[in-house]
């Protein structure tokens, strides 16, 4: 029980370390103001512009991506120096029972359609991804990174462990697939005909974990709360499945 | 002074956030369970609230402005995306294209079977007077 919190606070007294550092391009007060810039550029073109493919997460990612190139910084040296945000990560997760609290009876109403469709969109995510990536003759290392493509980061890394995958491919994979999912999707579903928020946020949430999770909150906290539901039981229920379809 | 009452508010929502996602990961740890911890810890909060009734003020605003920094929360692992390297050209289209059409392929399977599953009082109305109809001719 006190390894965590011992964990947790070994990790705290390293980003605090991290800021005592001298200092250089992987230091926290280079990459946090890079981080929080690019942020809120991104999220200024973003409302200037109104398209989805410009969304936040593109945008933002782009602009770090951009430069850290400039600064000639490696990602394990902007890992580093973003210490601070991994910290907020867990937080950011445990904050999403708030939206689901607020919007708990309309849930409820909802009640048994949705865990069958959480079923069947969980196990239907990775494995249309994966028997495509097998017809176009993908190496085993791919379609491993892919079946953890529905789940959020923290749980595809572990996951990609298990299976022996590589783990930032699987954590490339995730986001990817988040992007896609928050970008494409609920154009997609306007196409379909479909417009209740409930079935646009559950949808987010299952194919398109944290980011998707983050879309849905912008159209409404009912559809982020759908969305944060899914994410919650999917990225459960395919860490308690993969496994076990693993050592088939 | 108005703000001097908010900030003891604000550091309770914070700490219970800490706290959450502190028991969340001691429980996937001790039991050795495959669910994340912070997706634990979110699980025991709901329950919690559920318990408590209603949502605490400070819990409230500590959750809103977190929930609005959310993209800039998960920045390194979408920054990730740009650094993975050490594949073949067959292996990243394979992977390209599986994500890009996996991905919208189950979106739309799973919304319109959502769609059907949530509202199925309209599909049975028709189906049912229509039965209705053909037993009474057939009478």
């Amino acid at each position: 029980m006190g390894s965590e919190v011992k964990l947790w606070l070994e990790q705290l007294t390293q980003v605090s370390e991290a800021f005592l550092q001298p200092l250089s391009t992987t230091h926290p007060l280079v990459i946090m103001p890079l981080n929080i810039l690019a942020f809120w550029l991104g999220l200024k073109l973003y409302r200037r512009t109104g398209t989805p493919l410009l969304h936040p997460v593109v945008g933002a990612s782009l602009l770090v991506f951009a430069g850290l190139w400039l600064m000639q910084v490696d990602f394990s040296g902007y890992r580093q120096g973003s210490g601070l945000l991994y910290l907020l990560l867990g937080p950011a997760v445990v904050a999403l029972a708030i939206p689901l609290k607020q919007n708990l009876a309309t849930v409820r109403r909802a009640g048994w359609p949705l865990m069958l469709g959480l079923l069947v969109g969980a196990i239907l995510a990775p494995l249309v991804a994966v028997i495509i990536a097998a017809l176009l003759g993908g190496s085993r290392t791919v379609i491993i990174a892919l079946t953890t493509k529905s789940v959020t980061t923290p749980v595809a890394l572990a996951l990609a462990q298990e299976l022996h995958g590589i783990q930032s491919l699987a954590a490339g994979v995730v986001a990817f697939t988040g992007i896609v999912g928050a970008v494409g999707g609920p154009s997609l579903l306007r196409l379909l005909g479909i417009s209740d928020e409930r079935i646009v946020g559950f949808s987010l949430g299952i194919n398109a974990h944290a980011i998707g999770t983050v879309r849905a909150l912008e159209v409404s906290a009912l559809c982020g709360a759908f969305s944060a539901l899914a994410m919650g039981l999917c990225g459960a229920l395919t860490a308690l499945l993969l496994p076990v379809f693993a050592t088939l | 002074m108005a703000l001097l009452k908010q900030l003891p508010r604000w550091v309770l929502g914070a700490a219970l956030l800490v706290a959450f996602d502190l028991a969340g990961r001691s429980l996937s740890a001790t039991f050795a369970l495959p669910v994340p911890g912070p997706v634990l810890g979110m699980i025991l909060l709901l329950l919690a609230l559920m318990l408590y009734g209603r949502v605490p003020t400070g819990l409230a605003r500590v959750s809103e402005r977190i929930l609005r920094l959310l993209v800039l929360i998960f920045l390194p692992a979408s920054v990730g995306v740009f650094f993975v390297r050490d594949l073949s050209g067959g292996d990243w289209f394979a992977l390209i294209v599986a994500m890009v059409i996996g991905t919208l392929i189950s979106f739309a399977v799973t919304a319109l079977l959502l769609q059907r599953l949530i509202q199925p009082t309209q599909r049975r109305s028709t189906p049912g007077s229509h039965l209705g109809e053909g037993q009474h001719n057939g009478e």
